[in-house]
């Protein structure tokens, strides 16, 4: 039997934790919401959890006593494009909401519509 | 037990300006709640032993992210005001997430604590690399694809924003603000300099520099400088797509270049120019980043060619 | 020759964007050069078996891992197929529909990341291609402009939720097993908490990607809302990426205890898709809703083909899989331009403004009737093909009724929604008047992929092998 997280240092366990909770939270605000933009943040929380959860397990293996321990590079990659791709994908949405924000403006003012 | 203290600390003040943010009342608290978030995640990076992430996230998580909510925020309209909502319409999903976090933290803590093999085949091949920072091999030489895929998406997100950019909102610039951001950009510009200098062999790169770059830029645009950077020149075009293009250019230079004529292997660098390539390929990713993200920022121009909200103003005058 | 499929549309998409005015040039030549060179790869493959390659000459683990086997190949061919005659068809209405400049670049991203998608099997650089697709889409959906925002948004925001869903489980994956290529990842895999909750995780968010029964909610109103062109690419084309992926997940690594558990579940939700699809397709009053509707359906014969394929590990039911996905391709392509040729020439979105269409517009009405033979399954057609082998596997099983019987209902369905239309087009008492001359190119060509979907017919046989090989 492996060793699990569940026996790891009670730090780590934290941030665990908090990574959990996180997506959790960002998770009810998106299903919540009610504004466009409160569920783009939730969506924001939520990559930011996992993000966390993928630098915690990057963290694995340092407490192992080796001179020579090295977080795991692959996972900070990873988690490098993903914020690279969140926040791409955050601005896509938050122009469409600009401008859906813009033509309902303009569809009040104009009693025509 | 101090760090643990401080581990504690870091953790309970996330959760709750991650929850404060998600149930404030008004929308521009719970943006200003989230850019502290962000400001907080860097610093949990940080302590994480990822500083290149820390770089990356102070820049575009709390920075740029930040900035993008704001002017959405301005230009929201009718849109912040949503409407109320009666206790039953939180309780059941609120019900339904806990359930949801406590599975989950179950399933957490089944993750075998030994790190996978990755890291000691990422060691072992790193010399082979071209570059001695492990993170940077792994964006530009071990998984390029999955970077050159994302710059793409970069690209992309771009011209869905321009495609729709809405009209701007006209505002003046503050003189003391304006001097001020004229004496941060050389400032800036050296540390991006330095950034992608440094990635090579140590925590640094492409994305942070450009990151960094963009950061400036957009405090110099909003305050009417940089009037150039706008997409409908041809140079700033360009340079947009010249950090992919300089990406496929390579590749398809060492493919064909590559010795194994009979089944060539795409994307391999040879191991003795690799070092160049991946430096010629983030210096213009760099700025193809930096260009990118500002735009996005601060896309508001009609003007563009792409641009949907000049093409039914001219419909509307044409009818 | 194979980095051409990908290097083509990239390099294309990114000059069209500097010389925006030989934009649709660059994007047909792109697509025809991929579709020659995609037939070619299909064929070498079928000869010369399964490619497999890691990227840039890297150890198994460390590389993305690629793989270019006969489902793969069909289907590049396909996209790349589509995706020239769609913008053969964006080009003949050029002049009087201004789809904007976006258009171009933005479509041939779109053939670049299915085709990346089509070939990739690194969990996640599936991801990052599975975002590119939603960018692109809901790009192409927002060229409509104004009344396409909102769904747009709508579109977008589920599926960054589904991506994270997806991306979530792919960092359990990589906990559990420290790697993410998927050969890998079968050759250790286990069935246990982790891994089951890291496949339910995942599938939850290609559901909602794919539209599959009960998170189909976005698609109708996205669909409708794009220009004829990109529905009939969106349709045909961008929700296969999501459900391929689903099928890699569920066959490939998932344990046979994990899939049998799995199987009622897609089955059950395939059967709602098909009675719930083809009921609203019934109902509701606008036209490109209507076609919206029968994807959703249509989706439903894929996932019950998933299902009924984990459940009794039949190649004849993973061949039905495939042959449902490629005439559903072939034949919705065929409806959205046929549809949209229509409504943009009688001048009206709802289904009213088709009355007395055979005799206005006759070539278009055809295409449209064609292809829904095929969407009902009428032999010879390709989806009588596919709804055959289904049942063929399913006989071979014992005692199985309940399917059949299950089967004809849904076929009963869809052939009403499609005779909605047409009883509509050929009621020429009062035919509604074309707001200009209908244009013949256009029609021939929405006409074009309804009769390959009927020719598939022909192919049937190599094509029953070439897939049934893919299940083993």
């Amino acid at each position: 039997m492996r060793p699990l997280m569940a026996e790891l240092s009670s730090s780590l366990n934290v941030f665990l934790a908090t990574a959990a909770a996180l997506v959790a939270i960002g998770v009810y605000g998106f299903i919540v919401g009610p504004e466009p933009l409160r569920r783009i943040v939730a969506l924001n929380i939520i990559s930011a959890g996992i993000f966390k959860l993928m630098v915690v397990l990057a963290y694995r293996g340092s407490g192992n006593g080796d001179a020579e321990w090295l977080a795991d590079p692959v996972l900070h990659a990873l988690v490098l494009t993903g914020l690279v791709v969140a926040v791409s994908a955050t601005a896509f949405a938050l122009a469409l909401l600009a401008r859906l924000g813009q033509s309902m403006t303009a569809g009040q003012e104009d009693p025509g519509q | 037990m101090s760090l643990l203290l401080f581990d504690l600390l870091l953790c309970g003040l996330l959760l709750a300006l991650a929850l404060a943010s998600v149930l404030s009342r008004q929308l521009s608290h719970a943006v200003i709640l989230y850019i502290a978030f962000g400001l907080l995640m860097a610093l949990t990076w940080a302590r994480l032993a990822a500083p290149d992430l820390a770089l990356a996230e102070a820049a575009i998580g709390a920075g740029l992210t930040g900035a993008l909510c704001f002017t959405a925020l301005a230009r929201q309209g009718r849109l912040a005001v949503g409407p109320t909502l009666g206790w039953q319409q939180r309780c059941w999903p609120a019900l339904f997430v806990l359930v949801t976090l406590c599975g989950l933290l179950l399933v957490l803590l089944q993750i075998p604590v030994n790190p996978g093999p990755l890291p000691a085949l990422v060691k072992q091949q790193l010399a082979a690399s071209g570059v001695s920072h492990p993170v940077t091999a792994v964006l530009l030489n071990f998984r390029s694809w999955d970077t050159l895929l994302e710059l793409l998406v970069l690209l992309l997100a771009l011209l869905g924003t321009l495609q729709v950019a809405p009209a701007p909102v006209r505002q003046s610039s503050w003189v003391l603000s304006r001097s001020w951001s004229q004496l941060l950009a050389p400032l800036i510009i050296l540390l991006a300099g330095y950034l992608l200098w440094a990635g090579a062999h140590q925590p640094g790169g492409a994305f942070q520099a450009g990151a960094l770059l963009a950061a400036g830029a957009v405090v110099l645009k909003l305050n009417q400088q940089l009037n150039w950077l706008v997409w409908t020149n041809g140079w700033v075009r360009f340079f947009t797509i010249a950090g992919l293009a300089v990406f496929v250019i390579a590749v398809l230079a060492a493919w064909l270049l590559s010795d194994a004529v009979a089944e060539p292997v795409w994307l391999s660098w040879p191991p003795e120019f690799a070092k160049y390539i991946i430096l010629l390929i983030e210096i213009f990713a760099t700025l193809a980043i930096a260009i990118t993200l500002t735009l996005l920022v601060v896309a508001e121009q009609p003007g563009t060619p792409l641009s949907l909200a000049r093409q039914e103003d001219n419909e509307t005058a044409d009818g | 020759m194979m980095i051409l499929l990908l290097v083509l549309p990239l390099a294309g998409a990114l000059l069209m964007l500097l010389w925006p005015r030989i934009a649709p040039l660059l994007a047909l030549f792109s697509a025809a050069a991929c579709s020659l060179i995609a037939l070619q790869l299909l064929l070498q493959v079928s000869e010369q078996g399964t490619g497999y390659w890691l990227l840039a000459g890297w150890p198994s683990g460390l590389a993305i891992a690629w793989q270019a086997d006969t489902l793969s190949c069909l289907l590049i061919l396909l996209t790349a197929v589509l995706q020239l005659l769609v913008g053969f068809y964006a080009f003949a209405i050029r002049t009087r529909d201004k789809l904007s400049q976006g258009f171009w670049p933005l479509s041939s991203l779109l053939q670049l990341s299915l085709t990346a998608l089509w070939l990739s099997r690194d969990l996640f650089n599936l991801y990052v291609c599975l975002e590119l697709l939603a960018l692109v889409a809901v790009a192409l959906v927002s060229l409509s402009g104004r009344k396409a925002i909102k769904p747009a948004l709508n579109y977008l925001l589920l599926s960054l939720f589904g991506s994270l869903c997806y991306l979530l489980g792919v960092v359990l994956l990589y906990g559990a097993y420290g790697r993410l290529d998927i050969a890998g990842l079968a050759s250790e895999w286990q069935p246990n908490l982790l891994t089951n909750s890291a496949l339910l995780l995942m599938s939850l968010g290609l559901m909602l990607k794919a539209a599959l029964w009960p998170l189909h909610g976005w698609l109708p109103a996205a669909h409708a809302a794009a220009p004829a062109p990109v529905s009939a690419l969106l349709s045909a084309l961008v929700v296969k990426g999501p459900l391929f992926i689903l099928c890699l997940l569920w066959l490939q690594l998932a344990s046979s205890q994990q899939a049998q558990a799995m199987a009622p579940l897609f089955a059950g939700a395939g059967l709602a898709a098909l009675l719930f699809g083809g009921w609203s397709a019934l109902r509701t009053p606008f036209a490109k809703n209507l076609v919206a509707y029968s994807t959703v359906a249509q989706l439903g014969y894929a996932t019950v083909a998933l299902g009924l394929m984990l459940k009794f590990d039949q190649p004849l039911i993973f061949a039905a899989l495939w042959l449902f996905v490629l005439a559903h391709a072939l034949a919705k392509a065929a409806c959205f331009l046929a549809i949209g040729e229509m409504s943009g020439t009688l001048g009206g979105k709802r289904l009213t403004t088709l009355k007395g269409a055979s005799q206005t517009m006759p070539l278009a009405m055809f295409a449209f009737a064609v292809a829904g033979g095929s969407l009902i399954g009428l032999p010879p057609s390709g989806g009588f093909l596919a709804k055959w082998a289904l049942l063929q596997g399913l006989w071979s099983q014992d005692q199985q009724l309940f399917w059949p019987l299950a089967l004809v209902l849904a076929t009963l369905l869809s052939a009403a929604y499609v005779f909605r239309v047409v009883v509509l087009a050929f009621d020429r008492a009062d035919p509604v008047a074309p707001d200009f001359s209908p244009q013949v190119l256009p029609q021939w060509l929405a006409l074009l992929p309804a009769l390959a979907v009927w020719a598939m017919a022909l192919f049937s046989e190599p094509l029953l092998l070439l897939l049934r090989l893919e299940a083993l």
